[in-house]
């Protein structure tokens, strides 16, 4: 009797913890990002904000080893770098010359000039600090938050593709999932055939182009592009190259194995897409009047 | 109480310098000091009450970085405190073969564990060959680090509770009479 009195308070606790625990994924699982539950504040919002400066400190003395030691490198082959891409500038300046005058000579360009101001989003360079402290989950922490404008649902991107989508965010720092992740689900297609499917995140440095329907036309090479459907990541960001593509057999759909364009890791500066699809902004319209107030209308542009 | 706000400190840095180091080590290839701290939790810990709730926080702060679902982390690292405190009770796992064994045991464990929730929320991919391939590098270099973070947990145990008592405690070695 008196053991069980004795253990009568550690079972209760592990009880009501285990509940809390539960219902904490529940709440979480519910929670789409842009809710008002991935704004963390107070305390939680406050470990977010500590984390981006120490885990920043701690990685100085390994960041300025790497970059010395990067930036000696490549200065043995600068010469012959520039001298490569000198002439790869003329051959891309050479193509956009002719795509302008096939543009003037089908009347597009005006047009083109009128839709584009739909396309200039705002974005927030912004310095990843730290990645995600468990190797089952791709998410890394930015040091740009509430303060700088970020909200969660906004994309994010690297001058080579699309990186991911925010998730949480505090004052100071906010949390993105990384395009590998799990829990990532890009609806994609490819650039030269305009062939569709999902690219999924594997949790590793490849992903998967999923649900591409029996025949479609999708090669070794191939670029795959963000489609804009599905309203969370704008239309026209390079995710992934195809590097083998599965044979279907008997199945109705196919799936090719895709490599990010983005090169992870070696990743250390970003940018921050300030608007959200229009998924983001239906879901949370009434969230952002009230938070946002006068740079709403600003972000949802014209 | 110093060596409750020292664990948290502690506890709460552990995944900033795991986060911090994995921008330059694949972090399957770096430990898991959060489940390790909380490992030595288990085997030195005298309060469970206390060792149960100080794990659960713990796990609360890895749940605020990292991309898991929030409660995730502080399920399996109570269940971790669980399974170091119920196996110290029934097997030896003061020296270092046995808490490297058993921590890369509990690693493989817990790390189903974080798939089958994943999978189980439908917040992703369950446990996957990927994973499986990852899993037995990361147990590796968490069990040769266990005798680390365990040794770690004891000496801010100890060290703090003298401070707190207001004393200090002594060693006896019995004296070699031949001599």
């Amino acid at each position: 009797m008196a053991e069980f009195r004795s253990r009568t308070p550690v079972t209760a606790l592990v009880v009501g913890l285990v509940a809390f625990a539960v219902v904490a994924m529940v709440v979480d699982r519910r929670s789409a990002p842009g809710g008002p539950e991935r704004e963390l504040s107070g305390w939680t919002g406050a470990i977010l904000d500590i984390a981006a400066p120490v885990q920043k400190m701690i990685a100085f003395p390994f960041d300025l080893t790497q970059n010395a030691w990067r930036h000696y490198v490549s200065l043995l082959d600068a010469s012959d770098t520039n001298a490569g891409l000198r002439v790869r500038l003329a051959a891309l300046e050479e193509e956009n010359l002719q795509l302008r005058e096939a543009l003037i000579a089908t009347g597009r360009l005006a047009r083109i000039a009128e839709i584009r101001a739909d396309f200039e989003v705002p974005m927030l360079p912004s310095e990843l600090v730290g990645v995600d402290p468990s190797p089952w989950f791709r998410s890394v922490l930015v040091d740009r938050g509430r303060v700088h404008g970020v909200r969660s649902g906004m994309p994010v991107i690297s001058e080579h593709g699309l990186v991911g989508l925010i998730t949480t965010t505090s004052l100071r720092a906010s949390k993105a999932m990384l395009v590998l992740d799990r829990q990532s689900a890009v609806d994609g297609i490819i650039q030269r055939s305009r062939s569709r499917g999902i690219v999924r995140g594997r949790g590793t440095s490849e992903m998967d182009f999923e649900f591409v329907t029996r025949g479609s036309d999708v090669r070794i090479g191939d670029v795959v592009i963000s489609s804009g459907l599905g309203g969370v990541y704008p239309k026209g960001i390079r995710i992934a190259e195809v590097v083998s593509v599965s044979d279907p057999g008997s199945a109705l759909m196919q799936t090719a194995k895709l490599v990010p364009a983005v090169d992870f890791g070696r990743l250390e500066q970003v940018f921050v897409m300030l608007r959200r699809g229009p998924t983001m902004e239906m879901l949370y319209a009434d969230e952002q009047e009230g938070d946002l107030g006068t740079t709403a209308s600003e972000r949802s542009g014209p | 109480m110093k060596r409750i706000i020292a664990l948290l400190a502690l506890g709460a840095l552990a995944p900033m310098i795991q986060g911090a180091i994995g921008t330059f080590v694949p972090l399957h290839y770096c430990p898991a000091f959060g489940l390790l701290l909380v490992v030595g939790l288990g085997l030195h810990w005298r309060s469970t009450a206390g060792g149960i709730a100080l794990s659960a926080t713990l796990g609360v702060i890895a749940d605020l970085l990292s991309g898991s679902l929030l409660g995730q982390h502080m399920l399996l690292r109570l269940f971790a405190f669980g399974a170091a405190r119920a196996c110290s009770q029934q097997l030896n796992l003061r020296g270092v073969m046995p808490q490297a064994i058993f921590v890369a045991a509990l690693t493989v464990v817990t790390a189903l564990g974080t798939g089958a929730l994943t999978s189980f929320f439908g917040a992703g991919r369950g446990v996957d060959g990927e994973m499986l391939r990852e899993l037995i590098p990361h147990a590796l270099i968490n069990g040769a680090f266990a005798p680390l973070g365990v040794w770690l947990v004891e000496r801010i145990s100890n060290w703090f509770s003298e401070a707190d008592a207001g004393h200090q405690l002594l060693q006896l070695r019995p004296r070699n009479r031949l001599t």
